[in-house]
């Protein structure tokens, strides 16, 4: 009977906010008897909510505020207590709290950060009490939904999205005779090359295509998508980067720079004080979604002069990485804690963080918003999701994912053939897998 | 001509042999001085550049920031962007607890600190080196790796936080000024920079003590520590600036904004993808202006200090 009141209660929430939770609702009642029901108890306690959104003055007025005062309409029963870190930090953050056993109610992380805590135990499965994974798949597409499972369990619920995909200046492609992003690597090649240019001494003024600008391993990853590729195999038991697809990526990017002399190594970098798209120093490149944001402080009148695409090889390039929320395995309170996870998974809430952010919503139903449909770079990513691919797959994840970057480093610097540089990544990944 | 011209002076009359008269000694000196100068000033400049490009930063517009190339004097003061930085995060509240964080460790530094470099330094006793080299091993181990075992002491000190005698049940010193002070209050470094200091002071001083009748604790504390003032100064500077600066700590033992450092205030600016650096040279101007302040008022000890006890 406290479950029916518990989904009654949910409904009555969701019947301005979300099908998520209406699926929930049928779910939960369907399954009373079922040995793995919903704990019984009441909505309540203390809980713990740790974030790395939300964060300065404004993302914790938006969370306390205007959400939470939201949320304790519908539980009055329970107390929320907030600790922001940073994503830098999340890392730490979370270990310590495993280590030391006091694991938040409720955990933001981000994507293939999943597998690694769920396979150590640190969170629950969400469909424990009726969040499942078809219902997830009525309100996203299919690789999100794909972000927070793991092992046939749901461990997470997406909140927001970062995404990385090709932009183009086109005012500088026009002066070049180009009315079009590219659509293959051939006229990627051919167009970054035109756009390059460089000083009578050689100096690079501006590169054709920026692949330096953003980490080397997500980089990477965005063209290997491009090329059809996959991070790992179907099972996530072996490392798929090495194969064909891969290393014809990786060969790509090492060609723009040694070959085709399109970017010079240190001609701009993660640290950059402005995206080279931003002041003319790039005519193309691999950028994250935040462009826009960032334009639109800089110079709202180029923003017109920028135009996403998808990056097309064999396949379609197109990375996505994101917050989610999951909840701990040791609640105290399961109940409150998956309410407040729902809570800030639905599609006011979820809308209100990605707007702070300038980020990405997860749920296909906030394409129409005015948010959404005013931030062009995020109604492109939001358009493209069902092409789009993340990282992550193997719960070692985390453990090998700083090894990508020096891996690709080194056959953009020269130092091993693309080939050799991911073939010994490889043999890392594999090792930690096997361990 | 006349410049070539030494003068003759009677010295020179006088003086039967030795080296040749060096004619063009104040030339000389004069040319190394300017040329000693320039390499001092050249110094300067590129130690100071970057805090001059952190305070140009602070105060121009994202558009003047975005412009290539960059430009060093700002085209318009846009000294709204400290306001505006303060009005992203509680600073008042971070810069206190900063502060009371800071002004604890050094505290407890020069306190314990000291006695246990004097320890180390004046008094034999048995183990003494093996203590010693413990500490000197200490200083190869780096912060990160003491990060666990430092958290799981503080979440299960015994008697704290609803922590029974075995340390279970509560939360320790989790959320609390004590995870905040005590765990980084003293450092292998200071003990052993004090310890040095302690050492290059003259035995006789001790034996004069003693005879006048006074006792461990008085030689340490009247006759020994007064002396060693650009020690204290230095010690007391360098632990303050690296407390000041520390970030991870306070994140990872506190849940609270209450308890939150002026670091974790800095990384609002500073998010995935995208870094607002007006704002957040501004809160970084305002940030270093306490240890600014800290070495003008220490300077002239704190050079001492780092002259004597030969660290560069």
């Amino acid at each position: 009977m406290i479950m029916k009141s518990l989904t009654r209660r949910r409904v009555a929430v969701t019947a301005a906010l979300s099908t998520l939770a209406l699926g929930l609702a049928a779910c939960s009642s369907g399954s009373s008897d079922d040995a793995s029901a919903p704990l019984e108890g009441e909505v309540s306690g203390d809980i713990t909510l740790l974030t790395p959104i939300f964060e300065g003055t404004a993302g914790q007025k938006l969370l306390e505020d205007e959400l939470l005062p939201k949320f304790y309409e519908e539980y009055p029963d329970v107390t929320v207590s907030v600790d922001y870190t940073t994503y830098g930090n999340l890392n730490e953050k979370l270990t310590t709290a495993a280590v030391s056993g006091a694991v938040p109610d409720v955990m933001m992380m981000g994507v293939g950060w999943i597998e690694g805590f769920a396979e150590r135990g640190l969170l629950a499965d969400l469909s424990d009490l009726g969040l499942t994974e078809d219902e997830l798949l009525k309100s996203y597409t299919p690789a999100i939904v794909d972000a927070g499972t793991w092992d046939g369990g749901v461990y997470a619920v997406p909140i927001m999205l970062d995404t990385r995909f090709g932009v183009a200046r086109m005012d500088l492609l026009k002066e070049a005779g180009y009315d079009a992003p590219p659509q293959t690597w051939d006229e990627l090649v051919e167009m970054a090359q035109a756009l390059t240019v460089r000083d009578d001494k050689g100096t690079l003024e501006r590169t054709g295509f920026d692949i330096m600008s953003l980490d080397s391993r997500q980089a990477f990853e965005t063209m290997l998508f491009s090329a059809d590729g996959d991070l790992f195999d179907d099972d996530d038991t072996a490392p798929a980067f090495n194969g064909p697809e891969g290393t014809s990526a990786l060969q790509l990017m090492t060609d723009l720079v040694n070959e085709y002399k399109v970017e010079d190594i240190g001609f701009s970098s993660t640290d950059e004080a402005v995206n080279p798209l931003l002041n003319g120093r790039a005519a193309m490149g691999i950028a994250h979604n935040n462009l826009w944001t960032q334009g639109l402080e800089a110079d709202p009148e180029m923003l017109d002069n920028l135009e996403p695409f998808i990056i097309q090889g064999d396949g379609q390039g197109m990375f996505f990485g994101g917050t989610l929320a999951t909840r701990s395995a040791t609640s105290k309170n399961p109940e409150a804690a998956q309410a407040l996870l729902e809570f800030l998974a639905s599609p006011d809430a979820a809308l209100a963080a990605n707007e702070q952010r300038g980020n990405v919503p997860a749920l296909t139903e906030l394409l129409d918003s005015d948010y959404v449909q005013g931030n062009r770079f995020v109604q492109f990513a939001m358009e493209n999701l069902d092409v789009a691919k993340r990282e992550g797959g193997p719960a070692e994840w985390l453990e090998v994912r700083g090894d990508f970057a020096p891996a690709v480093e080194s056959a953009l610097l020269g130092q091993k053939e693309p080939q050799d540089a991911l073939d010994d990544l490889a043999g890392l990944v594999q090792t930690a897998i096997d361990r | 001509m006349a410049l070539l011209t030494p003068a003759i002076t009677p010295a020179d009359d006088v003086r039967p042999a030795g080296p040749p008269p060096r004619k063009h000694r104040p030339v000389a000196r004069t040319r190394n001085k300017v040329l000693l100068h320039v390499a001092l000033m050249l110094g300067a400049v590129t130690m100071i550049i970057p805090f001059v490009w952190m305070i140009f930063t602070s105060v121009k517009s994202p558009a003047e920031l975005a412009q290539y190339p960059p430009t060093f004097f700002p085209q318009e003061w846009h000294w709204s962007n400290y306001a505006d930085a303060l009005d992203a995060a509680p600073f008042g509240l971070y810069f206190r607890n900063s502060f009371i964080i800071a002004t604890g460790h050094t505290l407890i530094t020069l306190v314990v600190g000291s006695m246990a470099g004097y320890a180390l330094a004046r008094i034999r006793f048995r183990g003494r080196e093996i203590v010693f080299l413990t500490l000197v091993a200490m200083l190869m181990i780096p912060t990160y790796t003491k990060i666990v075992p430092q958290f799981l002491i503080v979440k299960f000190m015994p008697l704290f936080g609803g922590n029974d005698i075995l340390g279970q049940g509560g939360t320790g010193w989790l959320n609390t000024w004590w995870a905040l002070i005590i765990p980084g209050g003293l450092s292998a470094t200071s003990i052993f920079l004090f310890r040095q200091f302690y050492l290059s002071l003259p035995k006789e001083l001790e034996e004069a003590a003693r005879l006048d009748g006074l006792g461990e604790f008085r030689i340490f504390l009247q006759i020994y520590t007064p002396l060693i003032k650009p020690a204290i100064a230095t010690v007391g500077l360098l632990t303050f600036q690296e407390s000041w600066n520390n970030f991870l700590w306070p994140l990872l033992v506190t849940t609270t904004e209450n308890l939150r450092v002026i670091q974790v205030g800095l990384a609002v600016f500073q998010q995935l993808d995208n870094t607002s650096w007006h704002y957040l040279m501004a809160g970084t101007t305002l940030a270093t202006v306490p240890m600014v302040v800290l070495f003008v008022a220490a300077q002239k000890y704190f050079i001492q200090g780092f002259t004597s006890s030969g660290i560069k």
